[in-house]
């Protein structure tokens, strides 16, 4: 009996182990080759979802940013903006971007419509092996936190038409023809542009469509005296906004070491380590600023900082050594700090300080490239050359410019064109009934806070019924007939 | 309430325009706090110019202007529309 049970069993492992041996005879081992890809791929798919994640972040600075009554309408249009910029970049825009335009490639590609294309029909990414499904989504990533700017600045008054009608555009057109231009093999990539990870593609072209729409859109109402002087509209919840902060500073060590789009034999680690510095740096400069400007810390304009900074880093986290990183952040949170005040005193209403932060931190990163970037960094990325401080002279600095001028310029004039024709048209804003009650209920129905919580602006024949009613306490002049 | 809401209303550079049956109000400053009442038997004209960034210009009796800059074309239209045909409703072109 023992004998039979002991042979029993002996079947019974061979057996089990027979489909074992079998598969392992089948595949061979993987080899150097494959694990290197598998590595990359797994690296590109992880930053892409970390870039993915910062429209959390976004959506968290907005929601802080913004008052009680707005925060719904905010959520809903990141949720749209996704959507409708996944889309349209999948269904035109990579294309746009990266694919061979053949006699038109200085300025747009022209195929793989769809993702239908392989490696070689995406020529502007052919230097990275990972499959193009990888490409398709860091990219599109990227695509959407440039659309994620644009609406910064136009809190609180929009209507959601004019975001999901523009976001088709922007993410299907504008973005594209810029994104080709400087990575897509297009004219300033001939120029050896260097912009890494895109402060001008992804944060200057953002900031200037946002720049656009604000200037057509005007001010929330009360947010200039009737002497035009800008009046404080604060934001209602600062610890989400500091949230929104540091989840977009989190994503951005996938944004710019994740630009490597490779892990083996790429300097992400390095990359990773300016982007951090960066905005430290950052940080503390705004922080100073503020203090300098109204003798107390400003806790959102230290955040700003130091997205200010993480934006200027973005170009040259691959070109520049540890130290400029920090310069390069701490002089970007200065400058943020300076543009913001300017812009709300020019009568530009930037709830967020989109333009200051992600426009002029784009603008400087850009230059900052052309300044501090090193011989052998520029010479292991293989893009352009050393900047004005390392003996390069003026030559990369006067291409950073050209890139700034032509991009910002390009994203600038057609974004007013849209905005204007949607102006004319549907109109960009709400009515005022509809801001002063906020855009949640206005426009979604709903709130994104308990009813109760809510502060609206009291107003003419809608406020609550406790509110005096500011037209027979106050009436100025003329009569009714 | 419901008779107080305005039957049309738009946004300009820092100033708002509500038109009630009887009225037509330009309201301004921090919360609204400064607001000009304009009957209607007082208004002469409203116009638009512009396409992009209209301008509403409204005419009293007593020779004032009040315009009202940077407006989308479709409110601007919306509240002239409804000055009108307020002042036709009562008769007030008479």
């Amino acid at each position: 009996m023992r004998r039979f049970v002991l042979l029993t069993m002996a079947v019974l492992m061979l057996v089990a182990a027979v489909p074992g041996l079998a598969l392992a005879q089948e595949e061979a081992p993987p080899t150097v080759e494959e694990m290197v890809l598998a590595v990359d791929t797994l690296w590109v798919i992880v930053a892409a979802m970390l870039v993915i994640f910062m429209q959390a972040g976004f959506a968290m600075l907005e929601v802080g940013f913004s008052r009680m009554k707005n925060v719904g309408s905010v959520v809903a249009k990141i949720l749209a903006m996704m959507g409708i910029g996944i889309v349209m970049f999948w269904a035109i825009g990579f294309g746009l971007t990266f694919s061979d335009g053949g006699g038109l490639n200085p300025i747009i590609g022209t195929g793989g419509f769809f993702l239908t294309g392989d490696a070689e029909t995406y020529a502007g990414l052919a230097w990275t092996a990972v499959p193009v499904s990888a490409k398709f989504l860091f990219q599109v990533a990227f695509a959407l936190v440039s659309l994620a700017i644009v609406w910064g600045t136009m809190l609180e008054r929009t209507k959601f038409a004019v975001y999901c009608i523009f976001a088709v555009v922007f993410a299907g057109l504008i973005y594209p023809i810029v994104g080709h231009w400087i990575w897509g093999g297009g004219w300033l990539a001939g120029f050896g542009m260097q912009d890494f990870a895109g402060s001008t593609v992804v944060h200057l072209s953002g900031a200037m469509a946002a720049l656009a729409g604000t200037l057509l859109l005007g001010p929330r109402i009360g947010k200039y005296d009737d002497e035009g002087r800008p009046q404080s509209i604060a934001g209602h919840n600062m610890p989400l906004a500091v949230l929104g902060v540091i989840i977009l500073w989190i994503g951005w060590f996938g944004f710019n070491p994740g630009s490597t789009m490779a892990a083996v034999g790429a300097s992400f680690a390095d990359i990773a380590l300016t982007t951090n510095l960066a905005a430290g740096a950052g940080v503390l400069g705004a922080m100073l600023m503020s203090y300098a400007y109204r003798r107390h810390v400003d806790v959102g304009m230290a955040g700003n900082g130091a997205i200010a900074a993480l934006v200027a880093i973005t170009a040259a986290c691959a070109f520049v050594d540890p130290w400029a990183s920090i310069v390069i952040g701490f002089v970007a949170g200065i400058i943020m700090y300076s543009v913001l005040i300017f812009v709300d005193s020019i009568g530009v209403d930037d709830p967020l300080g989109a333009i200051a932060a992600h426009g002029m931190g784009g603008i400087w990163g850009t230059l900052s490239t052309g300044l501090f970037a090193t011989p052998a960094l520029v010479e292991s990325t293989g893009v352009g050359n050393p900047g004005l401080f390392y003996g390069g002279g003026f030559a990369q600095l006067g291409v950073q410019a050209l890139g700034i001028v032509a991009c910002g310029g390009f994203v600038f004039l057609v974004s007013y064109g849209v905005f204007a024709a949607l102006k004319a048209t549907i109109g960009l804003r709400v009515k005022p009934e509809q801001e002063l009650d906020g855009l949640d209920i206005s426009e979604h129905g709903v709130y994104g806070y308990s009813e109760q919580l809510i502060a609206t602006d009291y107003q003419n024949g809608s406020g609550g019924s406790s509110i005096p009613d500011p037209i027979n306490s106050r009436r100025t002049a003329g009569g009714t007939a | 309430m419901e008779q107080n809401r305005p039957l049309a209303q738009g946004a300009g550079t820092n100033l708002v325009v509500n038109v009630y049956n009887d009225r037509v109000e330009f309201v301004s400053g921090w919360q609204g706090q400064t607001v000009v009442a304009v009957g209607l038997r007082q208004v002469v004209d409203a116009a638009v110019r512009g396409v992009i960034n209209a301008t509403l210009t409204v005419e009293t009796n007593d020779g004032r202007r009040i315009n009202v800059e940077r407006m989308a074309l479709p409110d601007a239209r919306q509240i002239k529309a409804t000055i009108e045909r307020q002042k036709k409703t009562a008769g007030l072109y008479e």
